[in-house]
């Protein structure tokens, strides 16, 4: 690139202040080993608009990233000129309790947008990993976050109504509306759900939301075998039961997680997450219906609530990774729903054979496998290998969401995205024609 | 184009779909001259009526070959003219892909073709104790590829959503005969979500010949209460008191005094014809959820000055209840000769204020408006009634319809909640969406159908052409223009 042209021209529009070129802050932002050229923090929607038409007309390519705890989602980029981040657009704008609706600056943390939601007793429902790291609503968003409540509430293609995105050549448009339902001109927030900052920057997002519960309670519960287990699931899920989230646990990731919030829980074994958030009554009228559930397949399971109970859905949904990343990898399986337990055995097979740490949980009623492993490259790359190729065989898929450079060198990190891609590549072309946003990373 | 033209057309549809899959007599063409927007109507060249994604792809193949315009169409029931004919063009008719291909209780899912009937799906699965949720009124005559097209919801979509959210697959021919998989039975795959776009993309986008529905276990309980007011702007403000109290119900409806009392004389319901308004709320889910919910939509209806509170004793009193409201459009022809239907959003705070506005303008314009909404997520569908024989009734109707959607849009809303922006509604979209937004929907219009062919002259306001990187805009060869060439 032109590079200290375009950074003398992103300086003048955003000030020195707002501009990192010193060595240690760009190597802070590095991206699969990369170190970019510059960190940029405008302040708001114009800024990014001039520096999208500069980095456009200079060809200079552009990571939007939020706090950057995602950025190792994605193909190692081909360059990296600038990451573009959206953290001082921190503002929530509005919230209408009323109308359950909120619109937010697209660089408020989750964790800064569910206080303020709290006031009133409302809350996006959402738990993706690296909440306490900062993970903010436009990261999210882009990346399509979701957590363990999916399975009550979707995902964030459910909550987002309307957005506000800056395209590569600094058009500011938006997309959906602030009304809950609406059907006027293409559904464009869906697009950007999941789209990782390749074809636009979210500035700001309309987001439907829920009231808090009155009460929340989770049985943790573990079984002998993991077909066990597998039955119970599929018992619960088509019982008349409203559950929030059913997560199905290995046994590594069961004793990390009850070790660290100090849970008794005999049986160190495969078990199941189940947690119900409701009105009292009906809490406690569920939870009595799920524990005769586990009675029959002999489960032995613990109830938890209250702080631990947060605690316990934080593990989960963060454990190993808030403890150390290093080396570590993290995939995740869209399958059947009657093949989680099938993928869950087909990968501890795959691990003990090569030795590998294997941590994994399943949002079990969405068909959605987490997995972190860790060991020698090599194993790795066979073992993502053959288990995508077992995955894909089942009409599902296998996504690399976190790895080394080394290991992403090894194998693709998206697999097959199937017969619509040529399509995706002509939509990527239309709205970023010079080919700055993300480039070589996604689509 | 001349006639020439048409008879080669003619030629290849009979070759691609037989006889009995092109309709090509004036008088059978005249079923496909509207769909439920009957006021505007064009006469098709042609319609195709394909069994397979295959020959929807043939088919579309040739008009790309042609540039011959086509409108894809399901039971024609859509409110905004989506599936209104195109000047020179064909209609493709997915009626006969009816077929329901997979039912997979375990996974949650059904496939079926585009053809198959919203009602159908529940049929199939209900047994099993699933349903299919979005439940748009039309939902025993209107199709899943409809659905799709108009992104339906329903009454129940505050709890439960719209058709997007319950699409996680399609089958889609694209504008140049390519047939993709998008998505499929599980919930996630990399890349766009295409699905997401092509639903509620009124047919813009290309055709879809299968499609991957989510289906939901039945709720335990259900209960519906029924209240009176007698004034509208209570029963408004009693549903975001509700909502502000923690509770989301399955469905909240309102209906005025003026469809009250048209419904009561055509059905005979058993509703009070005195009452100012009507509101119905259905909860749903664990018995003990719905128990302890109840009194507190009971006691919020109270504070607003409800009347008549009753909670239906069983089914049949919750179908009566029911059945008043699913019949309020059709129950207009009792009290008027002629209805236009308006389907704009608002946010549900703004309900008690925006019926007022409409009161208002219903004054001005001396013309009555019967209001019937889906309260709980602001989706407005009022009634303009007017006599289609006093002139100038039509137009002054319109007018006000209009006007209607300028109160919506000012109030934070929408123009359409549920039935398309189509032919009917397509000058207003600019009310939402100024100059760039409608420029990257057009990129998206591009990044699918790059000739305009598929569906052309519906949702945007102004007709625009695509320019793709590196390509000049597509040009006709006058050649082809005159009809004496053809373009392979």
């Amino acid at each position: 690139m032109a590079e200290s042209k375009s950074i003398k021209e992103f300086i003048s529009i955003l000030g020195a202040a707002n501009v990192t070129t010193d060595s240690s802050g760009v190597t802070d932002y590095s991206i699969d080993g990369l170190v970019p050229k510059a960190v940029l923090f405008p302040e708001n929607e114009e800024q990014i608009s001039e520096i999208l038409k500069v980095a456009s007309r200079e060809s200079v390519s552009v990571m939007p990233v939020g706090s950057g705890t995602k950025r190792s989602l994605g193909n190692i980029p081909p360059s990296l000129d600038v990451l573009l981040s959206t953290q001082k657009l921190d503002r929530v704008l509005e919230h209408e309790a009323r109308d359950l609706v909120a619109t937010t600056q697209s660089g408020v943390t989750l964790e800064g947008f569910q206080n303020k939601l709290g006031e009133n007793n409302q809350f996006l429902s959402v738990n993706p990993m690296h909440q306490a790291h900062g993970a903010t609503i436009g990261g999210i968003i882009a990346s399509n976050a979701s957590g363990p409540l999916r399975l009550r509430y979707g995902t964030l293609r459910e909550l987002l109504i309307g957005l506000r995105v800056v395209r590569a050549d600094g058009t500011v448009f938006k997309g959906g509306s602030k009304v809950v339902k609406n059907v006027a001109g293409y559904d464009l927030p869906k697009l950007y759900v999941g789209s990782l900052g390749t074809l636009g920057i979210i500035t700001e997002a309309t987001l439907r939301l829920y009231p808090v519960p009155e009460r929340s309670e989770t049985y943790l519960v573990s079984f002998t075998t993991l077909e066990k287990c597998a039955e119970t699931v599929m018992e619960l899920l088509k019982s008349e039961l409203v559950m929030n989230s059913l997560e199905l646990l290995n046994p590594l990731l069961v004793n990390e997680v009850t070790g660290r919030i100090g849970i008794e829980l005999k049986r160190k074994k495969h078990a199941l997450a189940i947690r119900v958030m409701n009105v009292d009554k009906a809490v406690s009228e569920q939870m009595a219906l799920v524990k005769k559930v586990c009675n029959k397949a002999r489960g032995q399971g613990v109830t938890v609530e209250g702080e631990s109970e947060n605690k316990l859905w934080d593990e989960i949904v963060n454990c190993p990774w808030n403890k150390s990343s290093e080396n570590l990898v993290k995939l995740k399986a869209g399958v059947l729903i009657t093949d989680v337990a099938r993928v869950f055995s087909e990968l501890e097979e795959l691990s003990s054979q090569r030795a590998l740490i294997l941590y994994a949980s399943s949002k079990a009623g969405n068909g959605i496998v987490d997995i972190t492993l860790k060991g020698d490259t090599a194993d790795l790359a066979s073992t993502i290998n053959t288990l995508r190729e077992y995955c894909e065989s089942g009409k599902g898929s296998l996504v690399i969401e976190a790895a080394t450079p080394e290991l992403k060198s090894e194998v693709d990190v998206w697999g097959d995205i199937g017969s619509g891609l040529a399509l995706m590549k002509r939509i990527k072309s239309n709205f970023d024609p010079a080919g700055i946003l993300n480039p070589g990373r996604f689509i | 184009m001349s006639s020439d033209w048409k008879i080669a057309f003619k030629d290849k549809l009979l070759a691609i779909l037989g006889p009995q899959g092109v309709i090509y007599k004036d008088d059978e063409l005249i079923a496909y001259e509207c769909d439920a927007l009957t006021g505007h109507r064009v006469k098709p060249v042609f319609v195709a009526l394909p069994e397979t994604a295959e020959q929807v792809s043939s088919v579309v193949r040739e008009c790309y070959e042609q540039n011959v315009p086509y409108v894809p169409r399901g039971a024609g029931t859509g409110l905004s003219g989506g599936a209104l004919p195109t000047e020179e063009g064909i209609v493709i008719s997915l009626s006969r892909m009816n077929k329901i291909l997979d039912i997979d209780i375990p996974n949650e899912r059904v496939v079926v073709e585009p053809g198959v009937v919203n009602v159908s799906v529940t049929d199939a699965v209900s047994s099993s104790g699933y349903y299919y949720a979005p439940d748009p009124s039309s939902q025993i005559v209107c199709t899943i590829g409809g659905n799709v097209a108009e992104n339906s919801g329903g009454v129940h979509c505050l709890k439960y959503g719209v058709t997007s959210n319950h699409v996680l697959g399609l089958e889609v021919v694209l504008p140049d005969g390519e047939i993709i998989q998008i998505g499929g039975k599980t919930a996630e795959r990399p890349g766009y979500d295409l699905a997401g776009l092509v639903v509620g993309s009124e047919g813009l986008l290309g055709i879809v010949t299968k499609v991957t529905l989510r289906i939901v276990r039945k709720p335990e309980t259900v209960k519906t209460l029924f209240a009176t007011f007698d004034r509208i702007e209570d029963a408004g403000a009693s549903v975001s008191g509700i909502t502000a109290r923690g509770v989301i119900p399955a469905g909240m409806e309102i209906m005025d005094n003026l469809c009250i009392r048209s419904v009561e004389e055509a059905i005979g319901c058993g509703y009070p014809v005195d009452a100012g308004a009507i509101l119905l709320v259905e909860l749903d889910g664990p018995e003990a959820e719905v128990t302890a919910q109840m009194p507190i939509v009971q006691s919020v209806l109270k504070d607003h000055n409800a009347n008549e509170i009753k909670i239906a004793r069983d089914s049949n009193e919750r179908d009566l209840f029911w059945k008043g409201r699913k019949s309020a459009f059709p129950a207009m022809g009792r009290i008027s000769s002629d209805y236009y239907v308006q389907d704009g959003v608002i946010p549900r705070s703004k309900l008690a204020e925006v019926l007022g506005k409409v009161g208002e303008l219903s004054k001005k314009y001396g013309l009555r408006v019967a209001n019937v909404f889906h309260a709980g997520d602001g989706n407005l569908h009022p009634l303009v009634l007017y006599d289609g024989n006093v002139e100038d009734e039509y137009h002054k109707a319109l007018e006000l319809a209009g006007d209607i959607l300028t109160v919506c849009v000012d109030s934070g809303g929408s123009i359409t909640g549920e039935h398309g922006v189509g032919h009917d509604k397509k000058r207003f979209l600019s009310l939402m969406f100024d100059e760039s937004d409608l420029d990257t929907m057009n990129l998206l219009r591009c990044s699918f159908d790059v000739k305009g062919l598929c569906n052309p002259g519906k949702v945007f306001p102004t007709p625009r052409t695509c320019v793709e990187p590196g390509m000049k805009p597509y040009k006709e060869h006058p050649l082809q223009k005159k009809g004496l060439g053809e373009m392979y």
